[in-house]
């Protein structure tokens, strides 16, 4: 007997296999093992500051979601150096907090953070992140983001 | 004088109605006669390019994909499958009555997950297919019902600012001396009526804090009678 969660992640798991984001690259056997534990690979898109380089998420469910947001953060040694990701690997997205709706999916998730990097004109860690790197939590959720920037 | 000009109305009315009238039937004439000739030149050729270009396998394979389609159309934005117990939401978005109404006690505001509209309970509309063994409205199962509503009399004393402090108990308490002897009487009495009418927030008849109140407010009014019939008498 799968959980509702489980069983709409393996849903989006098959549509994801069946039509696969550009950029986007799922690690399906790793999923295979753990449906709550996603790796994803992120391709910075052509002619953008990030072009050529990989990045890897990691996505985090309970057995809430779809109507808790999952945890998202950059993991692995390149992190992208973007002025709303910081250098620990979270990042501050609306759509991971406070606007998540269960209407978005994984490859939303991906589409977005991808179009958040596209649209960066140069490369700044946020200016808190020192601070923010040495006090948060390990888990992203548990920070109360403020967001202030609409723009990128 | 007013009735003339109502007759001469009258009279000159009908006449350009009928003439309206011919007008339209004259055109609607010409309308149908030009369709007819159409339909008769286009409809054989559509029949033979349909029957001609496309095998019957397919035709097969555009019906499956059609209905998968129209299965997809059918799919709970929350869950990913086909709506169970479907409502839909006033701006057009399907769902499971269980996941949209999850959805609901999570969060407030109350927004719609696709397009963020504010929904409600009662904003979202049931669907009833032709085979929908039960015409039951979804949101009246599995869910549990939603806690009644908890209603609080709004205090409507706020000539009396003085007395909030003695008023707590359900009880007023005042000193009429001199020529308002009466002000023990009115407030007692008053007191009485409005326990039995209506008890005050958090005390349930039965309670043993309702109990005590009666009983305390049961005590002053007689002090207040005593009070008061020593006053007459003395």
């Amino acid at each position: 007997m799968t959980s509702p969660s489980e069983r709409r992640l393996r849903k989006e798991f098959l549509e994801l296999i069946k039509n696969p984001i550009p950029g986007v690259i799922i690690d399906g056997e790793k999923i295979e093992k753990n449906i709550n534990e996603w790796n994803v690979t992120i391709i910075g898109a052509e002619g953008t500051i990030y072009q050529g380089e990989t990045f890897e998420l990691q996505f985090l469910f309970n057995d809430k979601y779809p109507f808790d947001s999952p945890s998202v953060v950059f993991i692995g040694k390149n992190i992208p150096e973007h002025s709303h990701i910081y250098s620990n690997g979270h990042i501050c997205l609306s759509i991971l907090s406070q606007d998540w709706t269960p209407a978005l999916s994984v490859g939303a998730v991906c589409l977005s953070i991808r179009s958040m990097l596209s649209s960066a004109t140069k490369k700044e860690r946020p200016p808190d992140d020192l601070i923010y790197t040495k006090t948060c939590s390990k888990n992203p959720k548990k920070t109360k983001w403020f967001f202030h920037d609409d723009n990128v | 004088m007013s009735t003339t000009s109502d007759l001469s109305v009258n009279e000159t009315l009908p006449d350009s109605t009928a003439s309206i009238e011919e007008e339209h039937a004259s055109t609607s004439e010409i309308d149908q006669t030009h369709r007819s000739s159409t339909q008769y030149s286009f409809t054989p050729t559509a029949e033979n390019s349909k029957t001609s270009t496309k095998p019957d396998a397919a035709k097969k394979d555009d019906e499956d994909d059609e209905d998968k389609r129209d299965d997809s159309m059918f799919v709970c934005n929350i869950c990913l499958d086909i709506a169970k117990d479907s409502v839909i939401t006033f701006c057009g978005h399907l769902y499971c009555w269980p996941c949209i109404n999850c959805w609901l006690e999570t969060k407030r505001p109350q927004l719609c997950p696709v397009c963020k509209a504010a929904i409600s309970r009662n904003q979202v509309i049931p669907l009833y297919g032709r085979n929908s063994n039960s015409q039951q409205d979804p949101r009246s199962k599995k869910i549990p019902p939603r806690p009644q509503g908890q209603r609080t009399e709004p205090d409507n004393n706020q000539g009396f600012q003085g007395f909030q402090n003695f008023g707590d108990g359900g009880f007023h308490l005042s000193f009429g001396i001199g020529a308002f002897p009466f002000g023990f009487f009115a407030s007692s009495f008053n007191s009485f009526n409005f326990n039995d009418i209506r008890p005050r927030n958090g005390q349930q008849p039965g309670s043993p804090q309702y109990e005590e109140d009666q009983f305390l407010s049961k005590v002053f009014l007689w002090v207040a009678m005593i009070f008061f019939c020593w006053l007459i008498l003395a």
